[in-house]
């Protein structure tokens, strides 16, 4: 049966360079909330200092911040490959610099252009400069770890990682409906930049607030949890396709890992990199809006 | 549309650009909704056969463009003229067989879109090249202070029925009512650049794919629910957006007829009327209603 052999095929690994990125900027400073108000974005990629797995997305003045650093590579096509091959959990080594030698891992991916956000030690990282260069062990896309239904779709993951995730738990018969605990379930009308693009090299935006925002654009469409939403919880997105390009399907649900902060941005907020994607029969989603534990850095033994 | 405006205060500029063709790759393939394969036409130089009033859907086309899809060959002079052209600009061609033909700006899509009568669409190629003359941008309307106006001619507004009521909201006449998860690729991009793709249009697919949305033609006037386009493109309570449709049928999942926008702000100011004639074509071609 092909989904069968699919099932148990194989994954190699690929040795992927990355650069740290240096923010861009075009002529202008600014760009324009979605109050209409000029802003300067800040955290925007590059190397982002003081901002961990853990914290809150909305705590940072900042647009689209990632706790890490960002990878990218200088020729475009190669660029797109190091986003589309790299799954969360990937072992990294930095290669070049202060910090050559060090430790990261793989935290998620970013869109359009491409981007791979790798978390390292703090003081590790603090030591780092865009330029550095750094190599990845890219592994996971077309993996499927055992127990998992065949109609789950997995992800931009590690094969490895699920060992370390106590939230997400298969069924004891192995072929059940895999469960998942979640900060919250976010309607697909709030999913924005990354809809109708490809979930193996783009994250999804959710367009949500501050939940102390007097101009809170999604009310209380976001439902319980999501005023909540720490860096490296795992968020539902219900209605949505992640399979062949992100896009909206009635009883489906995806799940994601939140690699990226708020943005004031119409149209953008924290961003998951989706990891399992499937009908409801096959995606079970515990939402804890209070106690939910995401990725940690003493899941990557990055403490 | 009965409403005074500051059209009176309006520059309009002359720009140029060129029919741009369809571009591909060596892989050919894109992956629709279901996984399955497909190469198909539509996006980019001169497609045939769908113009305003036509159906969106049911064609075997991705991110179909209706009539001639225009670029400036200079990166910025090309932005230039993605930003300033409005809906309703009039488009004349330069060059070639069609030259001196006269139409007019139905949307944007990366590309310019320009409908022409479907015999000079017969006459135009890529590289012919064609002016718009670029007006709309800065249009507000007096008395809807809330109200927010897009990529609008001036003699767009002026045709669409519909205008100021004596409860001082502002009268549209729309097509169709298009919910909020409908909402996909172009979400979080710039309203004045491309359009906003509507998911829940896949004529023959899967009925967990619909959003009731098939039905859709192209130059339909249609609402889209809790969106605020006044700076970029964004979901939120209690807004709405008014755009025409300018792409058609696409294969590409969370893709999909897309409107351009054309009026954004609070739903509390806006009083929609539900309208089948609510088209383009009623405005700017009227000759081919029907004949199509």
């Amino acid at each position: 049966m092909t989904t069968r052999s699919a099932a148990l095929a194989r994954p190699v690994a690929v040795n992927l360079l990355g650069v740290i990125e240096h923010p861009v900027l075009g002529d202008g400073p600014y760009r324009i909330d979605a109050d209409g108000h000029p802003y300067l974005p800040v955290g925007d990629g590059g190397i982002v200092l003081g901002l961990q797995l853990g914290d809150s997305v909305f705590a940072r003045k900042a647009d689209h911040a990632a706790p890490g650093a960002c990878l990218v590579h200088p020729d475009p096509a190669a660029r797109h490959a190091l986003a589309t091959y790299s799954c969360i959990g990937n072992q990294v080594r930095v290669r070049t610099g202060r910090s050559a030698g060090a430790r990261g891992v793989v935290i998620g991916k970013r869109g359009e252009e491409g981007r791979v956000i790798a978390a390292f030690r703090p003081a590790e990282l603090a030591a780092m400069r865009p330029a550095d260069e750094v190599s990845i062990r890219a592994c996971g896309q077309g993996c499927r770890p055992d127990g998992f239904p065949a109609g789950l779709t997995v992800l931009n993951i590690d094969p490895g990682l699920f060992e370390v995730l106590p939230m997400v738990r298969p069924s004891a018969s192995g072929d059940g409906p895999v469960s998942v605990g979640v900060r919250c379930s976010v309607p697909s009308k709030l999913a924005g930049n990354g809809l109708g693009r490809p979930a193996v090299s783009w994250d999804l935006d959710l367009q949500l607030r501050p939940p102390d925002s007097d101009r809170s654009p999604a009310g209380d469409a976001a439902g319980a949890g999501a005023g909540g939403v720490q860096l490296g919880d795992f968020v539902a997105v219900t209605d949505i396709d992640a399979r062949f390009n992100v896009g909206y399907r009635k009883g489906w649900v995806t799940v994601g890992i939140v690699v990226h902060g708020a943005s004031p941005l119409p149209g953008h907020g924290p961003g998951i990199t989706p990891i399992l994607t499937g009908p409801a029969s096959v995606l079970d989603i515990r939402r804890e809006a209070a106690g939910h534990v995401g990725l940690t850095a003493q899941m990557l033994k990055l403490q | 549309m009965k409403i005074s405006s500051n059209s009176g205060q309006l520059v309009s500029q002359v720009l140029t650009g060129e029919v741009w063709p369809p571009l591909a790759d060596s892989r050919a393939y894109r992956v629709g909704p279901d996984g399955q394969p497909f190469a198909l036409p539509g996006m980019g130089g001169v497609t045939l056969g769908a113009g305003c009033g036509s159906p969106a859907t049911g064609y075997a086309s991705d991110h179909l463009e209706p009539g001639a899809s225009v670029r400036h060959r200079d990166p910025a002079a090309n932005m230039a003229l993605q930003f300033l052209t409005c809906v309703g600009n009039p488009v004349r061609v330069e060059t070639g067989p069609a030259a001196g033909a006269v139409g007019h700006v139905i949307g944007q899509h990366a590309y310019v879109l320009a409908d022409f009568a479907e015999p000079v669409l017969a006459g135009l190629t890529t590289g012919d090249a064609v002016t718009v003359t670029a007006c709309g941008q800065g249009l507000a309307l007096t008395g809807h202070d809330a109200i927010v106006v897009k990529n609008c001619a001036p003699g767009l507004l002026a045709q669409m029925p519909g205008g100021t009521r004596p409860d001082g909201r502002l009268e549209v006449h729309v097509a169709a009512r298009v919910p909020a998860e409908a909402i996909g690729a172009g979400a979080g991009m710039s309203s004045e650049y491309a359009n906003t793709d509507l998911m829940g249009a896949y004529p023959g697919l899967g009925d967990d794919l619909s959003l009731g949305l098939e039905g859709l033609r192209i130059g339909d006037i249609v609402s889209l629910a809790a969106a605020d386009h006044r700076y970029g493109r964004g979901y939120r309570d209690g807004y709405l957006t008014i755009g025409v449709i300018s792409t058609g049928q696409c294969m590409m999942f969370g893709h999909g007829p897309g409107p351009s926008s054309l009026l954004t702000g609070p739903a509390a100011a806006f009083h929609l009327v539900d309208d089948p004639a609510a088209n383009l074509s009623c405005w700017y071609h009227p000759e081919l209603e029907g004949a199509r």
